[in-house]
């Protein structure tokens, strides 16, 4: 598991209430290639742990989960 | 006079409640929004485990005389309109009634416009420029249905004088072939289903418990406990979210102490609970979403405030505190909460 990968996109979901943070990464993810990286700016923690559940269920490969600050994670997820 | 030591019963009771709510993101609107919107079950399983939980707690209590079931009465029409749009409202408000209570200790502003939204629209809907909708729902054309209307025994775990249906007495059957149907089936469906949904636990027991979030199974015993704690503490009702902030605005406006509840007390405990649980882990932040986000948030709120006056309860007070005493009035409210749920979650998130 590799930490050091460069996100091909990021997606800043910041402030955002339930569901948003999930539905506008389902959304993003589906605009991007296999292989791509896309890493994950989110400051509700319902959501940090629910994406990268969902996101493996779906077949992405969850890189990491980093928790930045007070209420702030940064998702890395490698797109199948 | 306020009872003090009651009151303050309630207090602790909620702190306890917030914190089990937020380490364990205990929300019905993710619970059930989820079903449909991401094929996401974690959530449900909570409720569903806290439910059986609830569900032999009280039964047993209640055999054994520490309380008295008090399901609400089968008001049809009330409940079947209160909770489509107490449904609805759940949505738009982006959390339930307790999902909104806990948030708000988390420091989410867009929870804190919601709750002040379901405030007020409980105020108007039982006292104010609502009250009409409230009153004519509850009228002779839509009478709640009670065991003397359908001629059978209410049974003998009910509180004296309550003639509310339930499962139990509607069939005439025992109350525990209910219970143990259901918590079989219940508990058989989420073993078999079990696995691939945990929240990653590593760390120290420390750790798991106040710095990351709970998996979902002790999530849901714990949410059960909590309600089988605040049965006999309180002794009418097991827990309840929004007929606490319609007492605490209601004081707030009357200035009459006297309209303080148990529940008020009860509710303000969540909120203090869950931003102590917040801040050990480290996510307690004032944060605001859009102004749109707010608004929406607003409107989310007042409606879910009224729903839940019109359907004699929020999402604890029937999924949580009434299905678990198999109140048929409670299983119908719930299940207009849940399809209100669905059909908005359908139309804001899946159209198109």
């Amino acid at each position: 598991m590799s930490s050091k990968e460069k996100p091909t996109e990021v997606l800043d979901v910041r402030g955002e209430v339930c569901p948003y943070p999930d539905v506008k990464t389902q959304k993003k993810i589906k605009s991007l290639k296999s292989g791509d990286i896309l890493e994950v700016l989110i400051d509700y923690p319902l959501s940090a742990e629910r994406i990268p559940r969902s996101m493996e269920k779906r077949g992405h490969e969850v890189l990491e989960v980093e928790k930045k600050g007070t209420s702030e994670w940064s998702i890395l997820i490698k797109i199948k | 006079m306020i009872d003090t030591t009651l009151m303050l019963s309630g207090l602790v009771v909620g702190i306890i409640f917030g914190f089990v709510l937020q380490r364990g993101r205990f929300c019905m609107n993710s619970a059930f929004r989820d079903i449909i919107l991401m094929k996401e079950y974690t959530l449900l399983k909570a409720v569903a485990l806290a439910i059986v939980v609830q569900m032999i707690g009280f039964h047993l209590m209640a055999q054994t005389e520490i309380i008295q079931l008090n399901p609400k009465p089968f008001l049809w029409g009330a409940v079947i309109f209160g909770g489509f749009i107490f449904g609805i409202g759940m949505v738009l408000a982006a959390g339930c009634a307790s999902g909104t209570t806990y948030r708000v200790g988390e420091g989410m502003m867009g929870s804190f416009v919601a709750l002040l939204g379901l405030m007020i629209g409980t105020v108007i809907t039982k006292l104010g420029a609502l009250a009409w909708l409230d009153s004519n729902l509850k009228s002779d054309t839509f009478k709640a249905i009670s065991t003397g209307d359908l001629g059978v025994d209410p049974g003998p775990l009910l509180k004296e004088g309550s003639t509310s249906l339930t499962l139990a007495n509607v069939f005439d059957l025992d109350p525990w072939i209910f219970v143990a149907i259901i918590a079989v089936v219940i508990l058989v469906v989420l073993i078999w289903k079990r696995g691939g949904e945990e929240t990653q636990v590593e760390g120290t027991l420390y750790e798991r418990i106040f710095k990351r979030g709970w998996n979902w199974w002790i999530t849901g015993i714990a949410v059960g406990i909590v309600g089988i704690i605040a049965f006999p503490t309180f002794k009418k009702y097991a827990l309840g979210i929004s007929g606490g902030w319609f007492s605490f605005l209601d004081t707030l406006i009357s200035g009459d102490a006297d309209k303080l509840n148990w529940f008020a007390f009860l509710v303000i405990g969540v909120v203090v609970g869950a931003a102590i649980a917040a801040v050990i882990a480290g996510e307690f932040k004032l944060r605001a979403p859009t102004a749109r986000r707010l608004l929406q948030q607003f409107i989310g709120g007042l409606i879910m405030g009224i729903g839940a006056i019109i359907g004699t309860a929020c999402n604890i007070g029937h999924i949580l505190s009434g299905i678990p005493q198999l109140s048929l009035g409670s299983i119908l409210g719930g299940a207009f909460i849940i399809l209100g749920c669905w059909v908005t979650a359908y139309i804001v998130f899946m159209r198109g």
